[in-house]
């Protein structure tokens, strides 16, 4: 009786498994993935914003900001100092190395208001600053500016933020030119605010700085003024919605719950993705003396303890951590892409029954990096967050069939994710779900 | 003696030619390894990352000795030294003679 049992449970098992193989394929619900080059000969992109009808707003780090309508065509709205073709020009915003014209978002109004957001490196606001790498130096901005119903030109340019910090000078770094680690990617929330991201612009103490911007998570109104409800640490900006950080260049928030996300840039160890807490610290203090360091090149230790030759990345996270446990408002990572740096750069989450069962997962643009054996890994990951935020339960190569050096990502209106590469193309891909 | 002069340097230049005239073909195969990552298809250059295609081959060859002998220029030498510290010698022509073919 007990065999006869034992034999029917095996032979049950086995049918139901040989029945279940077919349907479980079907249910799993991977979606057709597909990828097409909509726009090309650009000058590194960065960015992009849509509007609900799919015009699309794009920037180029050296150039300036365009619109390519959804009827096809395509207008240059904002140029930079020297650039040519655009309606308005601004002498005042530059590209040096990593910065330039970067983050763009619409207005949740748009359709009334026409506002749009662009964030851009600027000389209006050294002032007295920017004159060694040591100092302060007002030198990103987030402008505010009105679209004309033709989509043909821009008006009434705002500054709503003038202090964001910039590096003025070539330092002893890798990447050590001007202009690195500006963060300056723009989102709205679903909470109706602003959330600009910056970086630690190469200078040892802006990210723990309680007053100098950058490193930071900004959450602010459409004139530039803090959300209310912001929390950061007593003295600290009240504009800060986190600190801490080292080049946030990606942030997006959870379709399921509206929690904002930050990807972010990790020094040759250690890219991170990380659930933001209101107040919260990222971790990143690349100041020397401190944490058991000693002095470092030009006052920032972001690359030691070896700036000229690769090492086991674990060793450098050992040594310069990209989120220091001996903060106890840190905000710890869910994920650090198995230890490496490979250029994670901007983040979208994934709307849309077409997703199939990615729906509602995160999708992470990763630029490449190879150095010191570290695999290159142009990308886009998708990432399965847990609900708490502190994990991830999977992560897989989207198959795009592309290498390319992310650097922007964003959700169209019709669910279609859109990336723009440093190759000079946006593409737009489609997913098809079975 | 003059016909002998003649003939070891035309056997020096001979010799010296590969040296100096890169393959281009083994040149895109060598910039695919690690130096298109950053300088991008065809050294368009990308992101912070300089332009290289179309320079010149004196120039090319010339920065990528410098950078081998660990010599510094400009704000991303050291990334550039470790790069360019296993080149060797023909490797050098060859990448030359590649970004150079580029327009």
């Amino acid at each position: 009786m007990i065999k006869k049992s034992k034999l029917l449970s095996a032979v049950a098992i086995a049918t139901a498994s040989f029945m279940a193989a077919p349907s479980h394929a079907d249910t799993m619900n991977t979606p057709d993935i597909s990828a097409m080059s909509i726009m090309n000969g650009l000058e590194n992109p960065w960015d992009m914003a849509f509007t609900k009808d799919g015009d699309m707003f794009v920037t180029e780090k050296c150039k300036g900001l365009s619109v390519k309508t959804s009827s096809g065509s395509v207008h240059a709205l904002a140029g930079m100092k020297d650039s040519k073709g655009y309606a308005s020009t601004f002498n005042d915003l530059f590209c040096s190395g990593q910065a330039g014209m970067m983050g763009v978002a619409l207005d949740p109004n748009f359709n009334k208001n026409r506002r749009i957001y662009v964030a851009s490196t600027s000389n209006k606001y050294h002032g007295s600053g920017c004159k060694t790498n040591e100092e302060r130096c007002d030198g990103n901005i987030v402008m505010r500016m009105e679209v004309s119903k033709d989509m043909k030109s821009v008006s009434n340019r705002v500054d709503i933020v003038k202090d964001i910090q910039y590096k003025p000078f070539e330092s002893n770094h890798p990447f050590g030119g001007p202009g690195a680690h500006n963060g300056n990617r723009l989102r709205f929330g679903p909470d109706g605010y602003l959330w600009a991201t910056t970086g630690d612009r190469h200078r040892g103490v802006v990210p723990q700085s309680p007053k100098l911007l950058g490193g930071n998570v900004l959450r602010i109104d459409t004139d530039g003024k803090a959300h209310p409800g912001n929390k950061p640490p007593r003295g600290f900006d009240k504009r800060m919605y986190t600190y801490g950080h080292r080049n946030v260049q990606g942030i997006d928030f959870r379709p399921s719950d509206g929690r904002a996300f930050t990807a972010e840039h990790g020094p040759w160890q250690n890219d991170e993705i990380t659930a933001l807490v209101n107040g919260g610290n990222g971790g990143w203090d690349p100041r020397p003396n401190v944490g058991g360091r000693g002095d470092c090149p030009d006052q920032y230790c972001g690359y030691m303890p070896n700036q000229k030759e690769g090492m086991l990345p674990a060793k450098r996270a050992q040594f310069m951590p990209m989120s220091d446990t001996r903060f106890s408002d840190l905000m710890p990572p869910a994920w650090n892409n198995n230890g490496l740096s490979q250029g994670t750069g901007s983040a979208a989450f994934l709307k849309g029954k077409n997703w199939g069962y990615w729906e509602g997962r995160m999708a992470v643009g990763i630029m490449g990096i190879g150095f010191g054996g570290t695999p290159s890994g142009m990308r886009i990951d998708v990432v399965d967050i847990a609900k708490d935020g502190k994990s991830i339960k999977s992560v897989i190569h989207m198959p795009t069939g592309l290498t390319k050096r992310f650097r922007g990502l964003r959700l169209g209106p019709d669910n279609a994710l859109y990336a723009a590469v440093d190759e000079g193309e946006i593409y737009k891909i489609t997913a098809t779900a079975k | 003696m003059k016909g002998l002069i003649l003939g070891i340097v035309g056997l020096f230049l001979l010799l010296s030619e590969p040296a100096f005239s890169g393959d281009i073909k083994a040149g895109e195969a060598r910039y695919a390894q690690n130096c298109g990552n950053c300088h991008g298809p065809g050294g368009m250059g990308l992101a912070s990352y300089p332009k290289i295609k179309g320079k010149e081959i004196s120039y090319l060859v010339d920065r990528l000795n410098t950078y081998r002998a660990g010599t510094k220029i400009g704000p991303n030498s050291d990334l550039m030294i470790m790069m360019a510290q296993p080149l060797s010698d023909v490797e050098i022509a060859n990448l030359a003679a590649y970004l150079n073919a580029q327009k």
